[in-house]
């Protein structure tokens, strides 16, 4: 059953979205713990749409179906995750930066993340560095994600970096950031912590800030 | 008795322009970018909410860019205005960021300085409409740009003013300058109506309900570009931005969007045989050239270099064999904005190295110019293709 599910999230065929519920209700039923319908069916089967959609194998209405696809299961699982205590592992608040407007990517970089296990807070576009703050108080995460998509709007990737040290929160969270334009030495010339290229690296770097 | 040969006079911007776009060569490389609105904002001199809300002023500030920059052609890329807009304002505010235009009906404009207008629904809602409840059979054009923002326009419900613009320009323009229209592909007016997310996701979930929308939104394009021929335009552009390997694979580009742009074509041309057509297509083109190319269009724009597109300059040319015209492959990013004069001319002389000689090729930023280019940048590109030719 839990291949079943792995093999429907990776389909990105249309029906695929009501089988993943289906299949997780059937698991549950079925005594399955939900955390391991998480670690065992939609972790790894996103973590494949990631490598795929990285690869030009598949591209962004694929990754949107097996996205929506994993949030099905994810909706069904979760008050059984609740449950047994399993809360997200981690929390990450993301946004695009003040004076942008794209979210096409960064959407994106949310489901993969919500795809690896983490509960995202997703603050939207056009972000000031003050929502960003308030945001960190607020939900208290471990990891915060800049998206810019142009260089002008780079530098309000560092207004803001700036203003979560001013706030002191600096030592609290790792900051990740990412958006076509931004280079791993961009990343480190403003003092973040971690980049990446695309959607699927965002996880992969997000666990790895994480220790996972 | 023996006649003088003909002394070869200097072609006029807009012959040299029809001369590339028929994939001749003419007297020198043609130059042309399409400029932000943004740069148009900053540099054109004229009031930025004039230049958004009122199409003389638009037309006054395009032909202004043109001048100073020395470009072959003007983009009109933004519809016609509402001569009566005013009445329609219910107030204006200004802030350190820009203006913000409350209009009567509960909408808000807000307008950077640097940036294109946003516009928003009373609730601050956006004004995207779910696939679901959209009737494909009332659908014709959906314009993302009206004064209120998304606009869609039922058959025969262009306003008079549609063409407007155009005209201004071309009326302050003269004679000499190439005046290029612009139309929303189907498949991008798609994205705009129903949000870019959901029109994706669409294309999977619910292809029939996306066909039935773009093969209507197929003719509002051909009857816009039809009435933009008709006002005078030299050539028409299809904006088709989001159909580049960033976004979609070449089998949904084949079945989304190429036959609608297909037809958008052909339809233009039962009336204006004559008129270039041609697609602009920002980012990752490379595996699907000969897609674009069977849509029936006389040209392919933008042809952005590495990392953000995917095909050089030289392979680009060498695919399409001199059977349909470039436009672009400046980097806009890279090389316009960040870069100085000395590496924009090099850049510009390595693009006429490889396509000045062959004809076919206009010089241009790949997709638009960002808003804060320095000005002494863009210079450079009439300079050099002058000098190329001497
Ligand atoms: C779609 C688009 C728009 C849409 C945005 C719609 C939306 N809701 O997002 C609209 C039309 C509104 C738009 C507007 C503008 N745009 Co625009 N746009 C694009 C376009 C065509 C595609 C961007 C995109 O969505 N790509 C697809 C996604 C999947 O890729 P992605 O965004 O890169 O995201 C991936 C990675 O970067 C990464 N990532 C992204 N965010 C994050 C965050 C983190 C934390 C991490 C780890 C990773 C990560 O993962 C993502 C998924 O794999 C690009 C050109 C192109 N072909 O790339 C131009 C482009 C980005 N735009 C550009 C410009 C200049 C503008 C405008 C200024 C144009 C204008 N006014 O004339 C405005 C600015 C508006 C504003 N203030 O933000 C330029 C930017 C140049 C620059 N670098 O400065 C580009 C590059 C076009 C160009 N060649 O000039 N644009």
């Amino acid at each position: 059953m839990l291949a079943q599910l792995a093999e429907a999230i990776r389909s990105h065929r249309p029906e695929s979205i009501a089988a993943c519920r289906a299949l997780a209700e059937r698991a549950l039923a079925a005594g399955v713990p939900a955390a391991r319908i998480v670690d065992a069916a939609l972790i790894p089967a996103m973590a494949d749409v990631g490598r795929r959609f990285r690869a030009d194998e598949i591209f962004v209405p694929e990754v949107l179906v097996s996205a929506k696809a994993m949030q099905g299961a994810l909706d069904v699982l979760e008050p059984a995750l609740a449950d047994a205590g399993r809360e997200p592992f981690a929390t990450i608040v993301l946004g695009t930066v003040q004076g942008d407007v794209h979210d096409i990517g960064k959407n994106l970089v949310a489901m993969m993340l919500r795809g690896a296990g983490l509960r995202v807070v997703d603050l939207g576009v056009n972000v000031a560095p003050q929502r960003f703050v308030a945001a960190i108080d607020a939900h208290r995460p471990e990891l915060v994600g800049l998206s810019a998509l142009l260089t002008t709007t780079m530098d309000a990737m560092r207004a803001t970096l700036d203003a979560i040290v001013a706030a002191g929160q600096r030592d609290r969270v790792r900051v990740l950031v990412g958006g076509a334009p931004v280079t791993a030495a961009w990343a480190m010339s403003i003092g973040a912590d971690g980049h990446a290229d695309d959607a699927a690296e965002a996880a992969t770097v997000a666990l790895r800030l994480l220790g996972r | 008795m023996d006649t003088e040969p003909a002394v070869p006079r200097a072609m006029s911007s807009r012959e040299r322009m029809a001369v590339a776009m028929a994939c001749g060569r003419a007297d020198r490389v043609p130059v042309m970018c399409q400029l932000s609105l943004g740069h148009v904002f900053l540099h054109s001199g004229g009031d930025p909410v004039e230049i958004w809300h009122d199409g003389e002023v638009l037309a006054d500030a395009l032909c202004t860019m043109q001048r100073r920059y020395g470009f072959d052609g003007i983009l009109v890329n933004l519809p016609g205005r509402d001569p009566d807009w005013r009445a329609r304002v219910a107030r204006f505010e200004s802030a350190d960021s820009g203006w913000r235009v409350h209009w009567r009906g509960g909408r808000v404009t807000d307008q950077p300085r640097d940036d294109n207008p946003h516009v928003t629904a009373a609730d601050g809602k956006p004004l995207t409409v779910p696939l679901e409840r959209v009737d494909p059979e009332s659908l014709f054009y959906v314009e993302p740009h009206d004064l209120e923002g998304l606009r869609t326009i039922p058959p025969d419900g262009f306003p008079p003013w549609q063409c407007d613009t155009l005209r201004a320009v071309r009326a302050r323009a003269g004679e000499h300058v190439s005046v290029h229209a612009e139309v929303f592909s189907p498949f991008t007016q798609l994205l705009e109506l129903v949000g870019y997310q959901d029109a994706l996701l669409a294309l999977i979930v619910d292809p029939g309900r996306a066909l039935a929308c773009l093969a209507r939104l197929a003719e509002g394009a051909v009857h816009l570009g039809r009435r933009y021929a008709d006002a005078g335009c030299d050539a028409l552009l299809v904006s088709s931005a989001f159909v580049g390997a960033g976004f979609i694979s070449r089998a949904h580009y084949e079945r989304f969007e190429l036959p609608f742009v297909r037809r958008v074509v052909t339809g233009v041309k039962e009336l204006h045989p004559a008129l270039p057509i041609y697609v602009h297509t920002c980012g990752a083109i490379g595996d699907r050239l000969d897609l674009l190319e069977a849509t029936g269009v006389d040209g392919i724009d933008t042809f952005d270099p590495p990392p953000l597109g995917t095909i050089e300059l030289a392979d680009a040319l060498a695919a399409l064999g001199g059977r349909v015209f470039v436009k672009g492959n400046l980097d806009p990013v890279h090389t316009l904005l960040r870069g100085d004069v000395a590496a924009v001319r090099t850049a510009v002389r390595e693009r006429l190295e490889l396509a000045g000689r062959r004809g076919g090729y206009v010089l241009s930023s790949a997709c638009s110019v960002p808003p804060r280019t320095p000005p002494a940048n863009l210079l450079v590109l009439r300079e050099e293709v002058e000098r190329f030719d001497a």
